[in-house]
């Protein structure tokens, strides 16, 4: 008897305990976010905050436009409530059918747990006039690397706040002000970023694919060539030689490349124009110690300075 | 499982595949032309690229049959050479006609001015996305091509299983039916890899006949055998696909690998004696060798 009353009064307050140390159920419950690329995932983590949980579908090291679709990621987008894309049709080899197959109709085009990250950022090299796709296969929608250039991370971030807002009104104060947080610290970080890359403003680099626009754009570098003829096409001999050429012509020393894409040939012109091809990350998680939107900044722009002063 | 629910359409898809592939692979191994389901699948994306080249779009009819009729002119071509050379292997064809159609397509895309990932996305096929109205249509296809040659049988075995007798009967006209076969095979290989790819496509075809002819001769029972084992390795490949969270195509190709692998080892172990009996002079021959 003596010990079932100190056995339930044990249970009891174990309960009461847990129900003190438990959030109520409201406030349990996560907005579950999905995002194609680690940078939308970092960027929605920095709003978000403790309200969502976010995971991103492609790992940070794999070429965006081809990811091996898993059966997990049917799973993670059928839970989902929101699903984030870098969208002008960068994940159209991979995302439509796995969206479509999942099921959940909160995610699917023009549904209210879709966004296309795309609409609030500055959107570069978009075809004018008829696309007549003579310049190769150009994204007809504009070019969609677009997240390399901190001032569209402001901007996506500020969309995905609204979203939240708009998907959990409750905490739209908690994400407004997260929000103007991170605005905070970007706009501090991008300061320093800047002053970095200051003395080679104006620098000439060429590119492995057009990936780099709108990091080139906001940092002040002029690109002047890409080691691809076309988008998507390995290089060619005529092309290289031609390319090379015109390095040589311009005292150009550096050539930026994914880490996912064939370092022959960007070696071989290296070795003839005397430059350094600088592998440079263009997503979160590249690699291990890029946790997050301003560490992938902080990396590439160490790489870049470097590899700037080696061949001055 | 939850997840369960997203692998019937895939698992269905695969059932599909085993049952025209089981079938066709018998024949493919029978007339010794293992890779030509590479070929013919490589002639279609080349069909595929140049109905870009020429301006159409790769998701809409007009590339479907383009496609479909490069892959008629391979199998013409395969029907030729089969007749005519009879002192070069056909597989040394089949492996030429795969390397050119394949640098063809690479030149075509690079002349092309779009969309060449879909391309890759074409050969490389993508089975765990298939849809709904995918799987129906395969279906009703295979079907028809199926009820075809089960009509046709007498026919197409007799050809494959000893090409020059045919020949040498009057009434059959081994030029024509060695083209519907062909044509028809090309017909299946060019919407098999569009949904599955190659490298699983060409699982589907060969593994399940080979594994059924280490237990079997006859044909009924070698069919027998290849569709029990297409079935069961579909289901394990997408189990295994989802236990490990991998790519689901690449998993059903390890696993045909294992399970054969599993089955000439229990054909090594418990079926020795009953190989050994009735074909004792042949083992001889082979140790004197």
């Amino acid at each position: 008897m003596k010990l079932r009353s100190k056995l339930f009064s044990a249970i009891l307050s174990a309960m009461l305990i847990a129900t003190l140390l438990l959030p109520s159920a409201a406030e349990a419950k996560k907005l579950k976010v999905i995002t194609t690329l680690t940078d939308l995932a970092s960027l929605t983590q920095e709003v978000g905050g403790d309200k969502v949980d976010v995971e991103a579908l492609a790992k940070g090291y794999q070429d965006p436009h081809f990811v091996e679709p898993k059966p997990s990621f049917l799973l993670k987008l059928r839970n989902a409530d929101l699903l984030v894309l870098v969208g002008l049709e960068l994940e159209i080899g991979w995302l439509p059918p796995l969206i479509t197959q999942s099921g959940n109709g909160k995610i699917q085009p023009g549904g209210q747990g879709y966004l296309d990250a795309s609409q609030f950022a500055e959107i570069l090299e978009i075809p004018g006039g008829n696309v007549t796709r003579a310049e190769g296969d150009v994204h007809p929608l504009g070019n969609p690397h677009y997240w390399l250039d901190p001032n569209n991370g402001r901007r996506i971030a500020k969309g995905i706040a609204a979203k939240l807002s708009a998907l959990d009104p409750g905490d739209q104060a908690y994400f407004q002000q997260r929000e103007q947080d991170f605005e905070k610290r970007l706009a501090d970080a991008d300061k320093k970023w800047m002053a970095e890359m200051a003395p080679y403003r104006n620098r000439k680099v060429v590119t492995y694919h057009r990936s780099w626009p709108n990091f080139a754009k906001h940092f002040g570098l002029d690109v002047i060539g890409y080691i691809e003829p076309r988008p998507g096409i390995p290089p060619t001999p005529s092309h290289t030689i031609e390319l090379v050429n015109q390095m040589k012509r311009e005292g150009v020393k550096i050539e930026l490349i994914e880490p996912y894409f064939d370092l022959k040939t960007p070696n071989s012109i290296a070795s003839m124009v005397n430059g350094k091809v600088v592998v440079m990350m263009p997503s979160v998680g590249g690699k291990p110690e890029i946790t997050d939107y301003f560490k992938l900044f902080d990396y590439d722009i160490a790489l870049l300075t470097k590899a700037f002063e080696e061949t001055k | 499982m939850e997840i369960l629910q997203f692998l019937i359409l895939p698992f269905l898809a695969s059932l599909i595949l085993t049952g025209i592939h089981a079938y066709l692979g018998v024949h493919v191994v029978e007339r010794g032309v293992i890779f030509v389901d590479l070929a013919l699948a490589q002639i279609a994306a080349l069909g595929a690229t140049t109905a870009i080249l020429i301006g159409m779009d790769p998701h809409g009819t007009g590339a479907y049959w383009m496609s479909l009729g490069f892959t008629f002119v391979g199998a013409g071509i395969f029907t030729f050479v089969r007749s005519r050379q009879k002192r070069i292997p056909l597989e040394a064809f089949i492996g030429i006609t795969y390397a050119v159609a394949s640098a063809a397509a690479i030149i075509a895309m690079s002349k092309a001015t779009g969309e060449t990932e879909h391309l890759k996305d074409m050969l490389v096929g993508n089975i765990l996305a298939v849809s709904r109205h995918d799987v129906l249509k395969t279906a009703l296809l295979y079907g028809a091509i199926g009820i075809f040659h089960f009509i046709f049988r007498k026919r197409f075995l007799a050809i494959s299983l000893s090409h020059n007798s045919a020949e040498a009967s009057p009434d059959l006209n081994v030029r024509l039916w060695d083209f519907l076969f062909y044509a028809s095979f090309g017909f299946v290989v060019t919407s098999s890899v569009a949904i599955a790819g190659v490298l699983l496509v060409f699982c589907y075809l060969v593994v399940p006949s080979v594994g059924a002819m280490l237990f079997a001769d006859r044909i009924g029972t070698r069919l027998a055998i290849g569709w029990t084992m297409g079935t069961l390795v579909s289901a394990l490949g997408c189990y295994c696909s989802v236990f490990f969270d991998t790519p689901t195509g690449a998993t059903i190709v390890c696993t045909f690998g294992a399970v054969l692998v599993l089955m000439a080892m229990v054909k090594a172990l418990f079926f020795k004696v009953r190989q050994e009996q009735p074909q004792p002079e042949k083992i001889e021959v082979r140790q004197t060798v």
